[in-house]
């Protein structure tokens, strides 16, 4: 299905929509640039919609059995979207500044493409939320795995707020067609991509020199453990977070690294650890609900079989869960889905360690007395993770936190000196 | 690979007592010729402790290192070069990873007895011929799945007249058009010839529902037949209950339920499960099937609900032995079933909710040997 100015169309109308595209894009430029407050008004009163349960059936049909969007809707309330513009962009965002003979005047990059991911549901609407915030037209490719929730957002968004439809096009285009990704990259002055290194090494490949790339890549998180302020709330914390994000996000802990060279002391870590990873793991509801992490962790270890890397290791077989002590000091991914790897990093080995993974590094659950808190959050910061957070809240979010370091916004936005005629 | 043979060949297809000898030994061979040939499938004996002198009753068969059908989509795993395979097939992919499993030449050598004698036994094969409407995709040079392939090779067990093909290559994208296929049976309804709808189920539920909306009913020729292969795959949500199912089949294809069979099967373990009159899957001789813990993966006992392992001395090309598929099911006594076949009968229940969600988490796309979004 094709989204195009409010309306749904079948696949089958792609190529007249793409060949009227770019006049109709030119006609939305000319037009006056839409308005913060629009978007706004129209994001919370659909929000409100939403949280009443308006659309349950709706939703119902769209996403994975057990995932709700508990987490998306309060970034959707005004007060959410105005602390994040406030957040991103200063008080007045939008105002002009005067120079002497000059004004900076703030305007839309122009045209942004997204590449959206495909890894949690809202993200496509919520990518392209992000670029009509910042007044700009949005063409989205949704994911592969976007089985109708984004196209049916984007109706009821334009529903909502007629004024929002030309600023909004979704195309449900496969990966092969790099023919007509190449033609959607082409009128953009910017392209968003998310996902892998594949994904944003394919992006690099669709954009043309004049159009901005602007990459939210795969990141790596982890937790740093060196000595506990409460000990079983924290291992508790810890493993709920692992267990319930399925370690499937950015920020999601794929290894806990001891602050230790003990190997004792990090095989009686595993060992204490794992009950509290199976406590996790039972609250797990639905039939085989552990199979995925049993299926996951054995077919991970065969991998690391096969590439000769399991020698030295020692498995932690829990109930819908493992651990794995591994004897590298190296950040990557774990065999997810609450099978989680433990390693041994002392703190004078942190930075070169994590160095090693330099622009991947995300989230780091610190664990710690609350003494060495702030020297390891400092230190951890130094070495380029972009995120630090206590041992629970890996992956919760709040209105106006930056996004791999970054706030994105402002890379949404350009600004045009305009001298003054006198 | 002698003793492959020799189980294939054999008569009595659901035998399992008959055949246990030649299945351990079959097991045995196949087990060390992987283990000399694969560089990788000998570490993983090796690290997991096993080897093929250890296979010396079915309870043994247990402890062949499994391997989860997950491993194969991020690792190809091959025993023999390239060019000295028949053919190399790649499972569906429903969540956009697939696997990639090689085929030997002994293969086919060994599966067309099994097929042609449960073929018979099911009463697939007919000398009439019949016009073939597949449910299904249309073979294509890119598609290299192999439900597409079974699916072409189902038409052959009556001389086929004519194929339609529901999912066709529109500009390198396979489009469904089952209103096509729908006017395709109507014209069929007065052929003197009987008709075979082979295809997904969900495409026949689909399919027929809105044969009921357009409020067509038919009465396909005598000797008509449904055969049904690869399971639900994405459109599992939808799934129904096999009555419904055949219900349905029967007010609007005139096609009585005693002439509806089911396959099972997987690209990893190519055995070939017929629906018995009462429709169950009862294991053939050349295979076994261990139910699993979900959470732990060792063995449970008949009856237990669990992950279903499938053991097979089939394919010498890929290490594929014991296969581990993300299926939940349970085993059942066979003479529960009441339809004279003695062996225990598989009931799927579904598939675990695996990799609908995909990883956020850096080099994933690697991992999986694909870009994410693309």
């Amino acid at each position: 299905m094709i989204f195009a100015n409010g309306k749904l169309l079948p696949d089958s109308e792609r190529r007249t929509v793409l060949d009227g595209l770019e006049e109709q894009l030119n006609a939305v430029r000319l037009a006056p640039s839409l308005a913060a407050e629009t978007v706004i008004s129209a994001v919370d009163a659909l929000g409100r919609r939403l949280e009443a349960g308006e659309f349950a059936p709706l939703l119902s049909r769209f996403l994975p059995a057990g995932v709700g969007l508990e987490e998306l809707l309060p970034l959707l309330r005004r007060e959410s979207l105005e602390a994040k513009l406030a957040a991103e962009l200063g008080a007045a965002p939008f105002e002009s500044r005067n120079f002497s003979k000059t004004t900076a005047r703030v305007l839309p990059l122009g045209v942004l493409f997204h590449i959206a991911p495909g890894n949690m549901p809202g993200l496509p609407v919520y990518t392209a939320l992000e670029g009509l915030l910042t007044g700009n037209i949005n063409l989205v490719k949704l994911p592969h795995s976007d089985k109708g929730l984004s196209l049916a957002a984007f109706q009821l968004l334009t529903e909502q707020e007629p004024r929002l439809a030309p600023y909004l096009y979704a195309f449900d285009l496969p990966s092969g067609q790099r023919e007509e990704l190449k033609a959607l990259a082409a009128l953009a002055d910017g392209l968003v991509a998310w996902g892998g290194d594949g994904a944003i090494e394919a992006a690099r490949s669709l954009a043309g020199p004049g159009c901005k790339l602007i990459e939210w890549g795969h990141r790596l998180s982890f937790a740093y453990i060196s000595g506990y302020e409460d000990k079983q709330a924290e291992l508790a914390a810890l493993a709920g977070h692992i267990v319930e994000t399925g370690q499937r996000l950015c920020s999601s802990c794929q290894v806990i690294f001891l602050d230790t060279e003990d190997r004792e002391e990090g095989l009686a870590f595993c060992r204490e650890l794992l009950p509290y990873l199976e406590g996790a793991a039972a609250k797990r509801i639905g039939p085989g609900a552990g199979a995925a992490a049993a299926l996951s962790g054995r077919s991970a270890l065969l991998e690391r079989i096969v590439d000769g890397r399991a020698k030295g290791e020692t498995l932690f077989q829990g109930k819908g869960c493992c651990a794995v002590f591994r004897p590298d000091r190296e950040l990557e991914l774990s065999p997810m889905e609450g099978n989680v790897l433990v390693k041994l990093l002392p703190q004078k080995e942190l930075l070169p360690a994590l160095r090693r993974q330099k622009g991947r590094l995300q989230t780091a659950g610190l664990i710690c007395a609350s003494e060495k808190r702030e020297e390891l959050a400092g230190l951890l910061a130094r070495a380029g993770v972009t995120r630090v957070t206590r041992a629970g809240t890996m992956s919760a979010s709040f209105p106006g936190e930056a996004h791999d370091g970054e706030y994105p916004l402002r890379r949404y936005l350009r600004v045009v000196d305009v001298e003054s005629g006198n | 690979m002698l003793s492959r043979q020799r189980l294939f060949w054999r008569l009595h297809p659901y035998d399992l007592p008959g055949s246990d000898r030649v299945f351990l030994q079959a097991c045995r061979d196949n087990c060390a010729y992987h283990i000399r040939r694969c560089p990788g499938y000998a570490a993983i004996c090796e690290h997991l402790g096993f080897s093929p002198e250890q296979l010396q009753s079915t309870e043994d068969l247990a402890h062949i290192p499994v391997i989860p059908t997950l491993f194969f989509k991020r690792r190809a795993l091959f025993s023999m070069p390239q060019w000295r395979m028949a053919m190399k097939v790649t499972s569906s992919g429903t969540s956009g990873k697939y696997s990639r499993i090689g085929f030997d030449w002994g293969v086919i050598l060994a599966e067309a007895p099994m097929v042609v004698n449960l073929g018979f036994r099911h009463h697939l094969v007919s000398p009439k011929p019949a016009h073939c409407v597949i449910l299904g995709y249309k073979p294509h040079k890119s598609n290299h799945t192999g439900v597409t392939r079974t699916m072409f090779g189902l038409t052959h067990f009556s001389p086929p007249l004519s194929r339609t093909y529901a999912l066709q290559m529109v500009e390198g994208v396979y489009v469904p058009d089952l209103d096509q296929v729908a006017e395709k049976l109507k014209r069929l309804e007065r052929s003197p010839f009987p008709t075979r709808v082979i295809g997904f189920p969900s495409y026949l539920w689909f399919g027929l529902q809105r044969m009921e909306e357009l409020g067509l009913r038919l009465k396909l020729p005598r000797g008509s037949r449904i055969i049904l292969a690869g399971g639900w795959k994405q459109h599992s949500a939808q799934e129904v209950d096999k009555g419904t199912l055949y219900a349905l089949v029967e007010r609007t294809l005139g096609i009585a339920e005693d002439h509806i069979n089911e396959l099972f099967g997987a690209v990893e373990h190519p055995v070939f499960y017929n629906t018995c009159k009462r429709h169950h899957f009862h294991v053939p001789i050349y295979g076994r099937i261990i139910i699993r813990d979900p959470d732990t993966l060792e063995p449970l006992p008949m009856g237990r609900v669990g992950l279903v392992n499938l053991i097979s001395p089939l394919m010498t090309a890929t290490p594929t032995l014991s296969v581990m598929t993300d299926d939940l099911g349970y085993l059942t006594p066979g003479e529960k079933c009441g339809c004279g076949i003695p062996s225990p009968y598989l009931t799927i229940l579904g598939r675990v909710g695996m990799s609908d969600i995909q990883t956020c988490a850096a080099g994933a796309a690697e991992l999986l040997g694909k870009g994410e979004a693309f």
